[in-house]
C-alpha cells in the first residue's frame, strides 16, 4: 500500500498550549498541538486512523507516578487518565472527528516509519482511508514532535 | 467438531492465518491447562495483594501469581514455549517478526528478531494480532510471533486505584447490575501465527479495528465504534452475525464501558449470542488481556466448554445480553469472537475459526 502525504508539521519549539484534563507532562499537549499544526492545513476524512509513535513514551507522567508511589502518596487521579498514549489519541480523534483505528507504538528509534507501516496495514485492510501519524519524543535534551497526514493510494 | 477448518464464504486469494503455538501464564498458573481449568472452575483468581504494599490503596485485591514474577523472564519463557509447540526451527524463530504488547518498550526480552511494541493500552495485544494476521494474509511474512505481558505492579495499581477504576467489592461483575469496576491480573502470553499450516490450533478468520472519536477515556455510549470493528471482522471472514456462536467480551466490569459494549453487540446483531467476559475470572491484564482472552477462547472452544461470566448479581437493563451464567456452556463454537476496547475510543474485534 503506497501512501501520499497530505500534510506535515513539525513542532517549532516554544510554549505548548495546555490541554484541559492533562497535567504535569508536556507529552499529551505536544501531541495535540502538532496534530493541530498538521490538520489545520487540510480537512481530514472521518475514516482517519490516529497513530501515536513514541520511543520514550510519556516519561514525565511515568516519573510522577513512580515518585508518588515511592513516597507512599496517592498519585493525582488525572495521571491515571493520561498514563497511556490512547488518551491523547482519543482527544485528537474527538476534536477532529477521526473515527479510524487508534494505534500506539514504541519503536527503538524516533522515526515516523513504524507509524507509517501501521498506517499501511489499517488502510490496506480497509479500516481507514487516511492516517494521522504523530511522533513524540521526550528526553533530557528536550521534547520533539512531528505529525503527518497520509492517504492510501488505491489502484 | 467440524474438522474442515473452512468458514462459509471465507475469502480466497489470501493466505489462511492460523494459530500454531500458544503459551500463557496467569494467576491460575503457568500453561494453558492451568488457565482452562481455572476459568472453567468458575472461581475467580482474585486474592489480597501481597506482592507490594497496598495499605494506602482503597482496593487491595488483584489476580496474581505467588511472588514477584519478572516480566522479561516470563515473556521469554512463553515465547519459547509457543515456538516449541509450533515446532519452529532456530532459523524460523530468528527470522519471524515479533509483535509485542506491553506498557513500555523496556520490558522487551533480549531481541532475537525484528520487533514492534504496541502500547495502546487494553487493545495493544489485539491490535498486534490483527496486524500480524494482516501481514501474513497479504504474504508479507510466513509467520509472526505475537507476545504480550503485564504483571501487577505498584505504579499501575496506584494509578487505577487513584482513578477509582478498581472494584471496591473485590469482584469483577461484567454486565451485571451493581458492577463497580475492574481488578488487575497477571497475564503473559505468546502465540505463533502462520500461513496455511498443516496443524492449526485455530484459524484467525477476521479482524477489525475502529475508533469512537468521542472522549479521552470514555467509550461512545452507542457502541458504534466497536460495532464497526466487529462488522469489519465479520466481513473480512465472509461470515454474518448469525454465524457467530460465542463472544468473549471485553467486559471490564466498568459501569459505562459495559453498557457501551452491550450497545455495540446489539448493534452488531450479537445480543442473543452466548457471551462471557473472562476478565471476571483472570482479571484485567491491560496490554496483554486480549491475548489472554484469545488463548482462553481457543482452549475453551477446542474443549467444547465455554466459560461463565463470573461475578454476576442480577441483570442490568442497560446490558441485555445472553450472558453465560451458573455453569460453563457445553458447545464447540465454530466462530467465536473476541472483542476489546480501550481508552481513547480504541476498539478491536478478532474472529476465530474452529480448527
Amino acid at each position: 500500500m503506497r501512501l501520499r502525504t497530505r500534510a506535515h508539521a513539525r513542532w517549532p519549539g516554544g510554549e505548548v498550549p495546555p490541554v484541559a484534563g492533562f497535567i504535569t507532562s508536556s507529552f499529551s499537549p505536544l501531541a495535540a498541538e502538532v496534530a493541530r499544526l498538521c490538520l489545520q492545513q487540510v480537512e481530514p476524512g472521518r475514516e482517519t486512523a490516529v497513530i501515536i509513535v513514541s520511543p520514550s513514551g510519556d516519561t514525565v507522567t511515568a516519573a510522577a507516578t513512580r515518585q508518588a508511589v515511592a513516597s507512599a502518596r496517592r498519585p493525582g487521579p488525572l495521571l491515571f487518565f493520561q498514563a497511556v498514549p490512547n488518551a491523547v489519541a482519543g482527544h485528537i480523534a474527538a476534536r477532529w472527528d477521526l473515527r479510524g483505528p487508534v494505534v500506539c507504538l514504541s519503536p527503538d528509534a524516533a522515526s515516523l516509519e513504524p507509524g507509517l507501516d501501521a498506517a499501511r496495514l489499517v488502510i490496506r485492510d480497509g479500516d481507514a482511508e487516511e492516517a494521522l501519524v504523530i511522533l513524540i519524543e521526550q528526553s533530557e535534551v528536550g521534547d520533539s514532535a512531528e505529525a503527518v497526514l497520509v492517504k492510501g493510494i488505491r489502484p | 467438531m467440524n474438522g474442515s477448518g473452512l468458514g462459509s464464504g471465507h475469502r480466497r486469494g489470501r493466505a489462511e492465518v492460523a494459530v500454531t503455538g500458544m503459551a500463557v501464564t496467569t494467576a491460575y498458573g503457568r500453561g494453558g491447562d492451568a488457565l482452562l481449568a481455572g476459568v472453567l472452575s468458575g472461581a475467580a483468581a482474585f486474592s489480597p495483594v501481597t506482592r507490594f504494599d497496598v495499605s494506602a490503596r482503597r482496593v487491595r485485591t488483584a489476580a496474581t501469581l505467588p511472588g514477584s514474577p519478572v516480566l522479561r523472564d516470563e515473556l521469554t519463557a512463553v515465547i519459547d514455549q509457543a515456538c516449541d509447540q509450533a515446532k519452529l526451527s532456530a532459523a524460523q524463530r530468528a527470522s519471524a517478526p515479533l509483535f509485542l504488547a506491553a506498557h513500555q518498550r523496556a520490558d522487551l526480552p533480549r531481541r532475537r528478531q525484528r520487533a514492534v511494541t504496541y502500547t495502546s493500552a487494553c487493545v495493544a495485544a489485539s491490535t498486534a494480532v490483527a496486524d500480524a494476521a494482516s501481514t501474513i494474509a497479504h504474504g508479507d511474512a510466513e509467520r509472526v510471533v505475537v507476545a504480550a505481558g503485564y504483571v501487577v505492579e505498584p505504579d499501575q495499581f496506584a494509578l487505577f486505584d487513584a482513578g477509582r477504576a478498581l472494584a471496591t467489592d473485590d469482584a469483577v461483575r461484567p454486565f451485571s447490575k451493581g458492577r463497580k469496576g475492574l481488578l488487575l491480573g497477571d497475564g503473559v502470553a505468546a502465540i505463533v501465527l502462520e500461513a496455511d499450516p498443516r496443524e492449526p490450533l485455530a484459524w484467525i478468520r477476521g479482524w477489525g479495528r475502529a475508533g469512537d472519536a468521542y472522549h479521552v477515556c470514555q467509550p461512545r455510549p452507542d457502541g458504534s465504534g466497536l460495532a464497526r470493528a466487529i462488522g469489519a471482522a465479520l466481513r473480512r471472514a465472509g461470515v454474518g452475525a448469525g454465524d457467530v456462536d460465542y463472544v468473549n467480551a471485553h467486559g471490564s466490569g466498568s459501569p459505562q464501558s459495559d453498557a457501551a459494549e452491550a450497545a455495540a453487540l446489539r448493534a452488531a446483531g450479537l445480543d442473543t449470542v452466548p457471551v462471557s467476559s473472562t476478565k471476571s475470572l483472570h482479571g484485567q491484564a491491560l496490554e496483554a488481556s486480549p491475548l489472554i482472552e484469545l488463548i482462553t477462547t481457543v482452549l475453551a472452544a477446542n474443549s467444547g466448554t465455554l466459560p461463565v461470566n463470573a461475578g454476576f448479581l442480577e441483570p442490568d437493563p442497560d446490558c441485555p445480553l445472553n450472558v453465560i451464567l451458573g455453569e460453563p456452556l457445553a458447545r464447540f463454537p465454530r466462530y467465536p469472537l473476541i472483542v476489546n476496547s480501550a481508552f481513547g475510543g480504541a476498539n478491536t474485534a478478532l474472529l476465530v475459526g474452529a480448527a
